[in-house]
C-alpha cells in the first residue's frame, strides 16, 4: 500500500477529517525504510482492460486467455510476472448516484466467467451461493454508503488487506460501470 | 439505521487508516496464514484446520462419522481411504498396458522396472525427488517423460494420456504406503519445499488469490464455487485421482488428474497464469504439497473430493 493513498483517498467525511488529523502520524510511519520499491506498472488500468477485452468476452464459454494473465503476478520462475510486485492498493472516489442496470448486474454476479460473486456469496433474487463470504441476499437492508460498497468491490484491501475478495477494479476484472450494475443488483436485496 | 451504518463505516475506514500501513505492507503479496507454523508433515494440519484428529486413521474417521460429522468435516478422507474408484480402474489397466508395451527395440518400462512394476513398489511415496542425471527435482510425470525419452525413445509428454495413465498405474504400486519426502536435510529437495511453500502463499493472478486463499484452515467445510476446499495437509497422498471429465485447453485426457494437472486446473479456475506442468515452480509447489502429506498413507486410485456418490446422496438428503 503506497503511503500517499491515505491522504488522498475518499473515505467518508468523518474518516477524511480523522485522516487529515492523523496525516502527520501516517507520514511519519511512512518515513521508515520502505521495502524495495516495486517497479512502476508498465500498463495502465485502461490498457489492461483493453488487452483483456480485446482477447476475451467475459461471461462466454472460454477461460480467460493465459497470455493476458502475464499482466499480473504469477507463479512462474522464468517469466517476468514471477517477479512482479503486487498491484498497489487503489483508493477510488465514488460519490454516486449508482447508475447501474440490475439485470446486467445479476448476470455479472452469477456468471462463473464474469464477476462470479456467487462463488462465495448468497445473492438477492434467491441465488444460493458459496458460504465463504457473508450472505449478500439482504445487503441493501444494511444501507451501506455507496462509496463504501464501490471501494469494497474495486479494491477491498483499502478496508481489509486479508480479505478473500478479488480486486475487481484494480485488476481490471470489472469496469466501473459493471461494478455499478452489480451494486444496482445488490439494491434488490431488501 | 442509516446513521448507525455511517458510524460503523467510518469506524471501519478509521481502522483501515490506522492499522493499514502495519498490516498491508507485509500481506499485500502473501496470504496471511503464511505466518502460521508450517511443518512438512501431515500433523501440521493442527495449526490450520485442526481437524486432523478426525481423519488421522480409519478408526478416527469411523468415530467422527458415527458422531454425526460429514465428509467435509473429516477433510473428505472417508471416501479417499475407504472407497476405491471403479472409474479409475479402467485407466489403471490402461497404464499397466502402457507400462508393458514394447517399443521398436523390444523394450518396455518393465524391462528395467520389472514385470508388473515389481521394482517400483513404494517409489511413488517418495516422489518428487532429486534426479542427479537431470540435475533438478522431478515430479513423477517429468520423471516418466525423461525416462521414456532417454531409455525407450518414446515421447510421453507430461499430461499426455500415456504419461497420466502410467503415473496412475505406478502410484497404485505404492497404495497404502506412507508418504515420505525428506525435506529436512539441506539440499535441492529442501530448497524446492521452501520455494513451493513461498509460492503456495503468494497472491497472484487476475483475482489476486493464493493457493492458500481457498485451501487453508479458515475455509474448511465452507462452500466456494460449489465445492468445499480441503486443507492442503494429507491431500497429496491421494494423487493422481480420477476426476469427472473436465478438459483444460490443450488436454488430451480429461479424467486423470496428476498433482501437476490439479495445480494447473486450480490455477486456471482461479484465474492465475496456468503453469507449465513439470516446470521448476510447479514441481516446487508439488514438493510442498506432497511433503505436507508426510506420514500419511497413500490411497490410490480414489476420486475427486465432492465426487463420491455417497457424499452427494448425503448432501441432497441434508437439503430436504
Amino acid at each position: 500500500m503506497s503511503c500517499n493513498t491515505f491522504a488522498t483517498g475518499s473515505i467518508g467525511a468523518l474518516a477524511r477529517f480523522v485522516a487529515a488529523s492523523l496525516a502527520g502520524a501516517v507520514l511519519a510511519a511512512c518515513a521508515t525504510p520502505a521495502p524495495p520499491a516495486a517497479p512502476a506498472p508498465t500498463l495502465s488500468l485502461e490498457e489492461k482492460h483493453q488487452r483483456i477485452r480485446a482477447n476475451w468476452t467475459p461471461g462466454g464459454p472460454d477461460f480467460i486467455p493465459a497470455d493476458t494473465l502475464t499482466m499480473f503476478p504469477c507463479h512462474s520462475e522464468e517469466l517476468p510476472c514471477g517477479k512482479m510486485a503486487p498491484p498497489a492498493v487503489q483508493k477510488v472516489d465514488f460519490r454516486g448516484p449508482v447508475k447501474g442496470d440490475a439485470k446486467k448486474g445479476e448476470a455479472i454476479a452469477t456468471n462463473i466467467r464474469y464477476g462470479n460473486c456467487i462463488a462465495c456469496h448468497n445473492l438477492p433474487n434467491g441465488h444460493t451461493g458459496g458460504t465463504i463470504g457473508p450472505s449478500l441476499a439482504e445487503y441493501a437492508k444494511r444501507q451501506m454508503p455507496v462509496d463504501y460498497t464501490y471501494q469494497r468491490i474495486w479494491d477491498i484491501r483499502a478496508y481489509n488487506p486479508n480479505a478473500f475478495m478479488p480486486l475487481y477494479g484494480t485488476n481490471a476484472v470489472l469496469t466501473g460501470q459493471e461494478i455499478q450494475d452489480v451494486m444496482a443488483f445488490l439494491e434488490l436485496g431488501k | 439505521m442509516k446513521a448507525t451504518a455511517r458510524i460503523l463505516h467510518a469506524c471501519a475506514a478509521l481502522l483501515a487508516v490506522v492499522a493499514g500501513p502495519a498490516l498491508a505492507q507485509a500481506q499485500d503479496d502473501y496470504w496471511f496464514t503464511r505466518s502460521t507454523t508450517i511443518i512438512p508433515h501431515v500433523t501440521g494440519d493442527k495449526y490450520f484446520s485442526n481437524t486432523y484428529d478426525d481423519w488421522k486413521d480409519e478408526a478416527s474417521i469411523r468415530r467422527a462419522l458415527a458422531a454425526g460429522k460429514q465428509s467435509r468435516d473429516v477433510n473428505f478422507k472417508d471416501f479417499r481411504w475407504m472407497e476405491k474408484s471403479f472409474d479409475a480402474m479402467v485407466y489403471v489397466d490402461e497404464g499397466k498396458d502402457v507400462f508393458h508395451k514394447k517399443n521398436d527395440a523390444g523394450q518396455s518400462c518393465a524391462t528395467c522396472h520389472g514385470e508388473n512394476g515389481e521394482k517400483l513398489k513404494g517409489a511413488y511415496a517418495k516422489l518428487p525427488k532429486y534426479n542427479a542425471r537431470v540435475g533438478r527435482v522431478l515430479s513423477a510425470p517429468t520423471q516418466i517423460r525423461t525416462c521414456a525419452k532417454d531409455r525407450l525413445n518414446l515421447d510421453y509428454k507430461e499430461n499426455s494420456r500415456p504419461n497420466s495413465v502410467l503415473d496412475l498405474y505406478i502410484a497404485t504400486l505404492s497404495d497404502g504406503m506412507p508418504v515420505d519426502i525428506d525435506v529436512a536435510a539441506p539440499g535441492p529437495l529442501k530448497d524446492a519445499y521452501e520455494k513451493g511453500k513461498d509460492l503456495y502463499f503468494k497472491r497472484t493472478g487476475h483475482f489476486h488469490f493464493a493457493c492458500a486463499s481457498c485451501h487453508t484452515g479458515a475455509t474448511t467445510s465452507l462452500y466456494i464455487r460449489g465445492q468445499r476446499p480441503s486443507t492442503f495437509f494429507g491431500d497429496a497422498a491421494h494423487y493422481p485421482i480420477w476426476h469427472f471429465g473436465f478438459a483444460l485447453p490443450g488436454d488430451d485426457n480429461a479424467s486423470i488428474f496428476t498433482l501437476q494437472h490439479q495445480i494447473k486446473s486450480c490455477q486456471t479456475l482461479s484465474r492465475m497464469l496456468p503453469g507449465e506442468e513439470g516446470s521448476p515452480s510447479m514441481t516446487a509447489i508439488e514438493v510442498f504439497l506432497k511433503a505436507s502429506a508426510n506420514g500419511y498413507r497413500m490411497s490410490i486410485p480414489t476420486v475427486e473430493y465432492n465426487m463420491s456418490s455417497d457424499y452427494l446422496i448425503k448432501q441432497s438428503g441434508q437439503a430436504k
